[in-house]
């Protein structure tokens, strides 16, 4: 059966087909503009979980990297501290051996004794540290002075370690306790009780003792030379993570890329043949709306 | 024996059918864009000879043509493709309405985007995440009271959008039945004026045209069925009787609403909207009220490091071994949690918050997190941060930890156990509870993703449908053009075989003139 075609059936299929032009362009163009092929959900109903997924966790990493910043911070600070206090340790070291090499008057004995008293002062305000208004030796008990000059020998600090989160599921502890560093209140080789009964040795020219006390001193240096070096590995592991992450964020971006964004060039060459489909749609439907059997009726 | 005008007679027809065919053609083309117009024909017939067979019949011979007649004026329609008109049009109007739907809940969703849900909840836990780094400060608390009043406020305002949307629905329902009452009431009124009309012979062309209008408007907006007696159209929908010859059924919301129930309403605009409202968009807020719920209330399992010390007198449920929970009553010596940490099933965030320490003293255990406006369960609409909270933000706990200081307990403001247990939360299983749909146990993030990819599928299929259909609709309608539609070429050429054939009438008309003038002015004048 032929066709019969009339002008409105002529003129409505041209505007459907312009229709459906027009709106391929502008889905182009809209993806042009955002540069995304994923504008709403409809769009890749499966890709967009995946770009969701990959959105989430990219923004997590952010808070992440601003986590490793603020421990990289506290961990150097730590080592700052620890280095500063290494020197006061081998001050005191090396103001031991003079002592002790039995040829000093007591006069300078006295002299050595009151340096010792002066590095066990030094001490005691490192002991007591603030990094940001927090005591950073005093375990979680932060907003407490673990020390005091008086008792600091027999003092303990806190033992509990603040922990920083680095990925899902990933924490690490930050800080040192003042334990660690210089020994509980009970250990015999507190440093400050080290310190303390060497500038008593001294003053009172008693050889025997401080020779004592200096072994404990050398016994307490190893045990503070393994803490620096655990700080020194913690401040690794962090770098490590620091690392990871940003390889997880590069491999993460160019894969919310592949599933979100648009490929710009061959957007622009489809969105180019669409125009000269519809630019030829249009010439078209002009040259064939125009004219009827009107037009050459006289 | 023939009469001296019969061949003026004859002319006279002719011109009289020729006319009436040139108004036709001038009809048509009057109407050739009018909406739902089909072209009509004059249906010409040669008139009936003299001659017949009788007792007065003449010894002439042959039989003389007395010339044309038209015996009807009809439209050119075909009813079968009204039907399939009809029939794919219903299913247009269904998908135009649900494919809108979806696509507002997904204008709703707002996903992928940087101001959408997820980012407001990423916020919040990225809020916890912070304030572990300084869990001594206000600074971090001010930061995470305001995400959560952010998340509140990103909740609320989702499900009133979508609330209003539902209610945007039921009055679109409201004003489509208005639409079928009137469109009912004119066709019932159309049906009787045909009636009358062609009770005296004529065809009722223009009002049948008007009548196929309306009744093709109606089968957009619901499924209805057509059929046609003596009476007019009787319209029904499914069992539901709408249109019988001059009486129509008015109905109501409640009639449609009735009918989608029992099956008899399954397809049109109307049928789309309860659908939508129903099915979309109330799946869509008990998602959300879920995702709001969970957040604050879900069941979780927690593992509490080593070293924490839990509230005097809290009664938490421990996970055995074997995975199922013994509830524990912790005092004493048994509140600080030995080594190897303590496994416990909380309920959300909230439960989680009530085993910490907020910064105030005397010391006290944590408060809800989240509340509901109203105090009853928690649900999108009325989620809000614990207005406690929002006045102090003190109140917010990030310690697990106590320790007895000069005789009074205190809480351990450098712990941050509590604050990096709920920042992990982004990535701690929810129970999601029976009401959930499918999707019964994960991380709140999948939760959210899954609500949005099952949007997406749900909105990619309507407007593959809605597409098909168009296409549908389009091919019914164009073969229906085909039949009915008015060309202006045919009509032109038409107008130039009517104009002639009436210009030919009327040289014979004239012939006759002359002839006629010979018998009576030159006949017999003989000698004058």
């Amino acid at each position: 059966m032929t066709l019969r075609v009339t002008q409105s059936m002529m003129q409505t299929q041209l505007l459907r087909n312009l229709n459906a032009n027009v709106r391929r362009m502008s889905e182009r163009e809209n993806i042009l503009s955002t540069g995304r092929k994923i504008n709403k959900p409809s769009d890749d109903p499966v890709g967009i979980t995946y770009a969701l997924r990959y959105r989430g966790e990219l923004s997590m990493n952010e808070q992440y990297q601003k986590n490793i910043d603020a421990a990289k911070s506290s961990v150097e600070h730590t080592d700052t501290i620890l280095g500063q206090i290494n020197d006061v340790i081998l001050r005191a070291k090396e103001l031991a051996t003079r002592g002790l090499n039995g040829t000093n008057p007591q006069s300078a004995l006295n002299a050595i004794s009151s340096e010792i008293g002066k590095l066990y002062e030094q001490l005691v305000t490192f002991g007591n540290e603030q990094l940001n208004g927090k005591y950073i030796f005093n375990g979680q008990l932060t907003d407490k002075p673990p020390y005091t000059i008086d008792g600091a020998p027999g003092e303990s600090t806190d033992t509990e370690k603040r922990s920083f989160q680095f990925a899902a599921g990933v924490t690490i502890p930050i800080n040192v306790t003042g334990n660690e560093v210089f020994g509980s209140g009970t250990e015999s080789d507190n440093l400050f009780r080290v310190l303390k009964e060497l500038e008593n040795a001294f003053s009172s020219g008693n050889q025997a003792a401080a020779s004592n006390w200096m072994d404990q001193l050398n016994g307490r240096l190893e045990k503070f030379l393994q803490v620096r070096a655990e700080v020194g590995a913690r401040a690794n592991r962090i770098e490590l993570m620091e690392n990871r992450l940003s390889a997880l964020n590069l491999n993460l971006e160019s894969l919310s890329s592949k599933t979100e964004d648009a490929d710009i060039a061959e957007t622009i060459i489809k969105l180019k043949t669409d125009e000269n489909v519809y630019q030829a749609s249009l010439s078209a439907g002009a040259k064939m709306i125009q004219p009827t059997l009107v037009d050459y009726l006289r | 024996m023939r009469s001296t005008f019969h061949g003026i007679e004859t002319a006279k027809r002719s011109l009289f059918t020729q006319q009436a065919a040139l108004n036709t053609t001038g009809h048509n083309i009057a109407n050739a864009n009018t909406a739902g117009y089909s072209r009509q024909v004059v249906n010409m017939q040669a008139a009936r000879p003299i001659e017949a067979i009788g007792l007065m019949r003449s010894g002439a011979p042959g039989q003389l043509g007395t010339g044309v007649e038209f015996s009807s004026i009809t439209r050119i329609r075909e009813k079968f493709l009204d039907d399939q008109f009809r029939n794919e049009n219903k299913s247009l109007g269904n998908w135009t309405i649900q494919s809108d739907t979806l696509e507002k809940l997904e204008k709703i969703v707002n996903e992928p985007s940087e101001t959408g849900l997820r980012t407001v909840l990423d916020n919040f836990w990225k809020a916890w995440s912070s304030l572990s780094e300084d869990p001594e400060d206000l600074t971090g608390r001010r930061i995470v009271r305001e995400s959560a009043i952010a998340l509140a406020d990103a909740f609320n305002m989702t499900s009133k959008q979508l609330k209003d949307l539902s209610a945007d629905l039921t009055e679109n329902i409201q004003i489509k039945t208005e639409q079928i009452n009137s469109i009912l009431s004119t066709v019932a009124s159309l049906n009787s004026e045909i009636v009358r009309l062609e009770g005296l012979g004529d065809n009722a062309n223009d009002l049948r045209d008007q009548r196929d209008l309306l009744t093709d408007e109606l089968s957009k907006i619901i499924n209805i069925n057509v059929q046609e007696t003596p009476q007019g159209y009787t319209i029904t929908m499914g069992g539901v009787n709408l249109v019988a010859g001059g009486a129509a059924t008015p109905i109501t919301v409640d009639t449609l609403t009735n009918a989608f129930g029992s099956g008899d309403l399954n397809n049109g605009e109307v049928y789309g909207m309860i659908v939508s409202r129903d099915r979309y968009v109330a799946d869509y807020i008990r998602q959300l009220d879920t995702l709001a719920n969970s957040i604050a209330n879900g069941e979780i399992t927690i593992t509490i490091p080593e070293g924490s010390v839990l509230p005097d007198n809290i009664t938490v449920n421990r996970v055995n071994p074997d995975g199922s929970t013994t509830p524990v009553t912790l005092t004493g010596a048994a509140r600080t949690i030995g080594p190897g940490g303590l496994t416990v099933k909380v309920n959300g965030l909230n439960g989680l918050h009530k085993l910490g320490y907020p910064l105030v003293s005397p010391i006290q255990a944590g408060v809800d997190f989240f509340k509901s406006k109203s105090g009853g369960p928690i649900t999108a609409e009325d989620f809000q941060l614990n207005p406690d909270i929002v006045n102090n933000p003190s109140l917010i706990a990030t310690s697990l930890r106590t320790i007895v200081s000069g005789g009074s307990e205190e809480v351990v403001k450098g712990n941050n156990t509590l604050a990096l247990l709920i920042a992990q939360l982004k990535d701690t299983k929810f129970q999601f509870g029976t009401s959930a749909g499918s999707l019964t146990e994960g991380t709140i993030d999948d939760y959210f993703r899954s609500t949005v990819g099952q949007l997406g599928v749900q909105s990619k299929e309507a407007l593959r449908m809605l597409d098909n259909q168009k296409a549908l609709v389009d091919q019914v309608d164009s073969r229906r053009q085909s039949v009915s539609g008015v060309s202006l070429d045919e009509e032109m050429a038409n107008m130039i075989k009517f104009q002639h054939a009436y210009a030919a009438a009327a040289r014979v008309m004239t012939t006759f003139d002359q002839l006629l003038d010979k018998v009576i002015n030159g006949m017999g004048v003989v000698g004058r």
